[in-house]
């Protein structure tokens, strides 16, 4: 039992301000993690989550500077005290980008890279790195280097590498946002392993709600520098309504179980599956209206409804917006990333590129644009080759929006980065102007016209990239990844804002995405890509109705698809829609009883 | 790197990268000191051989020997103008081979005579170019940037910080490519056309990259330093990752051919003035 465990990290009252900052980061927090416990910590982008973490290991304050006040101890020491290197051996520290945090040039030496700086002879080195390998499951890729590794690979090594210096405690943050599905199930998977098996501490950051739940022994939940809940899983997804407020996704079962008054919160597909089937739920209670609720736009994807309201009939008069044909591509090392793409995609409608990382689906959706030409079939806008076109003519109908905003914004306001586009395509400047004002406000950026767009928030920069792609007013919007390191509640901005331009603007948009939550929710057309070829499409319910297909392009469907095909054999897409079902079901058997 | 390194397993991939240094080492030495193209070309013959029995991919050299057959052909010209050595063997180095304007341009031909002597010696300038390329570009495909590393460390008075500087810049390189190319395909996608406008207007172009570039580049490099200190970096002096090499026999047959080479190059030079023009 971990309670009787001792105290391995104990934070009393501890406050934080970073240097030249009067905002406190951290506001008395407290917190006791016992020894082989899993604690997980939740929260929106700029909680405070990542300097706790950092407070923990002792990179502040003597690493990243600021005034910290309260207690903290670690394994019996105090870390601000012993110092980050010395603490390296107890506390090992894990971050999102694993590009950033592999340094050697192969696995090898990367997973060496602590215990030689610790010291340690050869032999012993050797025999950590060993161990590290085997462990996080990385036995053949030894000599490899890092940047040739899969996403879940890389972040495997630098696991591995806080692994190899036998930390008792790691603290691993938003581990998994940079990965896809596959990356994701593996880096969990190691997770749990290092708790369970190995029973190594874990303080877990994470955004992932679905995949804590299982795993984490306590929650927290923080909001602007404190937590705002913290207890059991049970205790704290049983506030549901306080999740959403703070911003939290809930858990899609988690949500159900709410909807349906189960008797005890499911927290996992099988656990629903037996609330409902031992009848342990009640009164069905109303939907939370708490923060940013996406609304059922899916549903409107339903066979019956997608044709009629979001798009003309995609009968041989329409003309489609983009046509790939029979697309092949490579790339100058000869990886084929391409091999016999066909898409089309017709007017006003929201479709979501799905699949596994290498898939092809940025490789393609570059070609629309003209960003890269295919060395064979062919790439039509409206109708018409455009194989010819270069990028500067294309980009007023194609609007592209990169994954990284970090990797598009280049002025010094954002209101310049907001003309950039519209002024290189040679937009009269009265348009200009008012699409700048008009989008700056309906996005939530128009307090911030004078302000460097490095100074912004990511998901504030996030939306900068796509608005000032926008203002050049191109008829398809493709947006590449466009919740990646965003809280739930960013994402949703985005989302909503897309959703807006097609249903008010008539735009038709095109995502590439990992994210079946967010397909679930938005797209109408779900496009399934593997080995550079589309696989199949339909609309979300169907695509999550075919197991071997998402097999195929190793993606999980929603829990919640999981659920009502488990329940009704029929695939349903929100815990609204399946709470309703149950209770339709409900309201049928009574009525054949009474009958 | 020209060729990015493999792991293979050939004889020359095997071999200590020690002895592999050595031979790096004592080729370019040779290719500077000999004169003679006729020996240059033994000795990039033998850099040829060596790289091939290491699978070197000579496809993927084509675009560089092209540009380097341009940049060469220019300097021989250039030195068969200009140029007159102290031939050892050459009876006649003043002979004109051609002039580079004829007799039939009129008012100023014929002009710039192209001596057979400074041809020649152009030509063992190109010859040195090409071998001096091929050597490392073999040897950086035939040792890992790890094993590099590795033998910078075992270096007197050289730190092993300055071997993971090395170690971490090479590594960044392509990141900072990839984020480059993806910056310009950002700019493309919003408009700018980089090929048209004047030189000053590309330029400007091409500039508005650079900060979002650098910015991104002091992040990571923030990020990589938190990382690092995370992982214990400067807690001890010395890194303790030195791989304990052991030298076998065809290591130590490519140090002794190496150096051996090396030495009877300077000796039948400096005696019998072979491998001299």
């Amino acid at each position: 039992m971990f309670h009787l465990e001792p105290t391995i990290v104990s934070l009393k009252n501890v406050t934080f301000s970073y240097k030249g900052s009067k905002r406190q980061a951290l506001k008395g927090v407290s917190l006791d993690v016992k020894q082989g416990e899993c604690v997980a910590i939740l929260g929106p982008t700029g909680a405070g989550k990542s300097t706790l973490a950092c407070v923990i290991n002792g990179t502040v304050p003597r690493f990243i500077e600021g005034s910290l006040t309260g207690e903290v101890v670690v394994d019996g020491r105090i870390p601000e005290e012993v110092g980050t290197a010395q603490m390296a051996s107890r506390v090992g520290l894990v971050f999102g980008d694993p590009d950033t945090q592999l340094f050697g040039m192969t696995v090898e030496e990367d997973v060496a890279f602590g215990p030689a700086n610790l010291g340690f002879g050869y032999d012993i080195i050797m025999e950590r790195v060993t161990r590290a390998i085997e462990d996080m499951r990385l036995q053949g890729l030894e000599q490899r280097a890092p940047h040739r590794l899969s996403g879940g690979q890389k972040q495997a090594t630098a696991i591995a590498g806080v692994y190899s210096m036998l930390p008792k405690i790691m603290v691993l943050d938003e581990p998994t946002s940079m990965l896809d599905p596959e990356g994701k199930a593996r880096v969990f998977s190691i997770i749990r392993d290092l708790n369970k098996s190995l029973g190594m501490t874990i303080i877990l950051i994470e955004q992932e709600v679905d995949d804590i739940l299982e795993l984490a022994d306590r929650v927290f939940v923080m909001k602007s520098g404190e937590f705002v809940l913290g207890g059991t899983p049970d205790e704290v997804f049983a506030s549901v309504d306080k999740l959403k407020e703070v911003g939290i996704r809930v858990p899609s079962v988690v949500e159900f179980g709410y909807l349906i008054g189960a008797d005890k919160i499911p927290f996992s597909v099988d656990e629903a599956v037996a609330t409902v089937k031992d009848g342990a739920w009640g009164k069905a209670v109303d939907e939370a209206s708490h923060g940013i609720t996406p609304k059922d736009h899916a549903r409107e994807g339903d066979t019956a409804s997608l044709s009629a309201q979001h798009r003309a009939t995609p009968t041989d008069e329409t003309t489609p917006v983009i046509e790939a044909i029979d697309v092949e591509f490579s790339y100058p090392m000869g990886v084929k990333a391409l091999d016999g793409a066909n898409l089309t995609v017709y007017p006003g409608e929201f479709v979501a590129l799905v699949g596994q990382n290498g898939a092809g689906k940025t490789t393609l959706t570059r070609h629309f644009n003209g960003l890269l030409r295919p060395s064979a079939g062919d790439i039509r806008l409206f109708g018409k080759s455009v194989l010819n076109e270069p990028t500067a003519n294309l980009c007023s109908v194609v609007g592209y929006v990169f994954q990284n905003p970090d990797e598009q914004l280049f002025s010094d306001t954002v209101e310049d980065e907001m003309r950039f586009g519209p002024m290189n395509i040679g937009m009269d400047k009265d348009r200009m102007e008012e699409a700048v004002r008009d989008i700056l406000v309906d996005i939530g950026l128009d307090k911030y016209k004078q302000v460097w767009p490095r100074y912004l928030t990511k998901g504030e920069r996030q939306r900068l990239a796509l608005a000032s792609v926008v203002a050049m007013d191109p008829e398809v919007l493709i947006v590449d990844e466009p919740t990646t390191g965003l809280d739930w509640l960013e994402s949703l901005q985005i989302l909503e804002y897309l959703e807006k331009l097609r249903r008010e603007k008539g735009k038709t948009v095109l995502i590439v995405t990992h994210d079946m939550n967010i397909v679930s929710l938005y797209a109408k057309r779900v496009v399934v890509m593997a080995n550079g070829r589309v696989i199949g499409e339909g609309t979300p319910r169907e695509v999550f109705s075919k197991p071997d297909l998402m097999e195929q392009a190793y993606l999980r469907r929603p829990q919640i698809a999981d659920l009502s095909d488990t329940l009704w054999g029929e695939v349903l897409l929100t815990p609204r829609e399946a709470a309703d079902r149950l209770k339709r079901t409900s309201t049928t058997n009574r009525e054949v009883v009474a009958e | 790197m020209i060729v990015e390194y493999e792991s293979k397993q050939t004889p020359i991939h095997r071999l200590d990268p020690r002895a592999k240094f050595i031979w790096l080492v004592a080729t370019i030495a040779i290719s500077i000191i000999w004169t003679n193209p006729v020996y240059l070309l033994g000795l990039g013959v033998l850099t040829v051989i060596i790289g091939s029995m290491g699978e070197f991919p000579w496809p993927k050299m084509k675009g560089t020997f092209v540009f380097l057959l341009i940049v060469t052909a220019i300097i021989t010209l250039v030195q068969g103008a200009t140029y007159l050595p102290k031939a050892v063997w050459m009876a006649n180095p003043e002979r004109v081979v051609f002039r580079l304007i004829p007799s039939w341009v009129p008012g100023i031909g014929p002009a710039w005579p192209l001596r057979i002597g400074g041809l020649v010696y152009g030509i063992c300038m190109a010859l040195k170019v090409f071998v001096v390329l091929i050597a490392i570009s073999v040897f950086g495909y035939v040792t890992s940037p790890s094993e590099v590393v590795q033998i910078i460390v075992r270096l007197p008075f050289v730190s092993y910080k300055f071997g993971f500087v090395i170690s971490a810049a090479s590594k960044f390189v392509p990141v900072i490519q990839m984020q480059l190319a993806t910056l310009r395909d950002a700019e493309r996608s919003k408009g700018v056309d980089f090929d048209s406008g004047s030189f000053t207007e590309r330029v400007k172009k091409t500039t508005s990259m650079l900060v979002p570039l650098f910015a991104n580049a002091l992040s990571m490099a923030d990020t990589m330093a938190l990382a690092m200190e995370s992982r214990a970096f400067g807690y001890s002096k010395n890194f303790t990752m030195i791989r304990p090499y052991k030298m076998q026999a065809p290591d130590w047959l490519m140090v002794v051919l190496s150096v051996g080479g090396l030495a009877a190059s300077i000796f039948c030079l400096a005696v019998f003035k072979l491998g001299a023009l």
